[in-house]
C-alpha cells in the first residue's frame, strides 16, 4: 500500500543545492523553499543554447549547455552536460559530462566525470564517487 | 601514439617490488608494485590495481588502475579506471574517467596551457605601440 501519496500526488526526493539536505517535493513542482535552510530551490531542468551570465546558476535538476551555449556563472546542478562553454566553478551531485565540443574553465566537484575526445578542461577537479550529503556541497554563506 | 593494443608489456615491475628512483623507458611498463620517484617515457604506462606510485610521471599514455600521488603528464590519453585514485595535477591531451574513479587535483585537458574559453575565441590582432607615435616627452633626468 502506498503511504503518504493520498490523492494521487507523487513526490520525489531532491537535494538542496544550498544546505545539501534531502527535500521531499511534489513530482511536478518547479520550485520550492527548502524546509531546512529556507532557500528557494529551482527544480527545473535547463537547456542553455545562448549566452547566460549570472551570480549563481543553481538547480536541483539537470543542466545541458548546448553547443551554441555559453555559461559564465558558478553552476550547481544534479547532472551537467557540456557541449558548449562553461566559465565558472561547477558542483554536480551526479555526473559532469563533457562532449567533444565542450569546454570548462573552472573548478569541478562531482561524483562522476565523463570526458569525450576533444573536450577542453582547465581547473581543479574533485571527482569523488558517492560522497555523503553533508560533505559534497558546502552551505552558502 | 604510443599504445599497448597488443596487451604485451616489455617491462613488468612486480607486485613485491619497491622501486625508488628515476625510470626511463621507450615501450611499455606494467607497474604492479610500489614506485617512488620519476617516470619519463614516450610509451605506455599501466599502473595496475593495488599498485602505488608516488612522484612525477611524464608518459605517452597512462592507464591508472591503482593509486597515484603526484603530477601526471601525458601527450596521449590518460585512463582512470574504476579502482583508480589520482591525487595530483593532471595534464593530458585526452582523458577517460570510469565510474568510481577518484581524482583530486588540477586538471588541464586538451589545451596547450591555454585557457579553453580563451582558446575558442577568434584570434585578435594586438596592436603593438609604435616607437614614433609616443607623444610623451622622453624624460631627460635634468631639470
Amino acid at each position: 500500500m502506498a503511504r503518504g501519496n493520498s490523492g494521487g500526488t507523487r513526490n520525489r526526493d531532491v537535494i538542496c543545492t544550498e544546505c545539501g539536505l534531502h527535500v521531499d517535493v511534489a513530482l511536478r513542482a518547479m520550485s520550492v523553499f527548502c524546509p531546512h535552510c529556507s532557500q528557494r530551490l529551482i527544480l527545473e531542468d535547463f537547456k542553455i543554447t545562448g549566452y547566460r551570465a549570472s551570480r549563481m546558476f543553481a538547480t536541483c535538476g539537470n543542466i545541458v549547455v548546448e553547443k551554441s551555449g555559453v555559461v559564465s556563472a558558478p553552476i550547481r546542478a544534479g547532472n551537467l552536460t557540456v557541449r558548449g562553454r562553461v566559465q565558472g566553478n561547477v558542483e554536480a551531485r551526479g555526473v559532469v559530462e563533457v562532449s567533444r565540443t565542450g569546454q570548462i574553465q573552472g573548478d569541478v566537484c562531482a561524483s562522476r566525470l565523463t570526458v569525450a575526445n576533444g573536450a577542453k578542461l582547465k581547473g581543479f577537479y574533485r571527482i569523488i564517487p558517492e560522497l555523503p550529503a553533508d560533505q559534497n556541497m558546502e552551505p552558502a554563506d | 601514439m604510443a599504445s599497448n593494443a597488443g596487451g604485451e608489456f616489455t617491462t613488468v615491475i612486480g607486485p613485491d617490488a619497491i622501486f625508488k628512483g628515476e625510470l626511463k623507458f621507450e615501450k611499455s611498463v606494467r607497474h604492479l608494485g610500489q614506485f617512488e620517484g620519476q617516470i619519463e617515457t614516450t610509451g605506455h604506462l599501466l599502473i595496475a590495481e593495488g599498485a602505488k606510485l608516488t612522484g612525477e610521471v611524464k608518459a605517452g599514455s597512462v592507464d591508472v588502475e591503482g593509486e597515484v600521488k603526484g603530477n601526471l603528464s601525458s601527450t596521449g590519453k590518460v585512463c582512470l579506471t574504476t579502482s583508480a585514485r589520482l591525487e595530483g595535477d593532471l595534464h593530458t591531451a585526452r582523458l577517460e574517467v570510469a565510474d568510481g574513479a577518484v581524482f583530486i587535483g588540477r586538471c588541464v585537458v586538451g589545451t596547450n596551457g591555454q585557457s579553453p574559453v580563451e582558446s575558442a575565441k577568434p584570434s585578435q590582432s594586438v596592436k603593438q605601440p609604435q616607437p614614433n607615435q609616443s607623444k610623451e616627452p622622453v624624460a631627460s633626468g635634468k631639470k
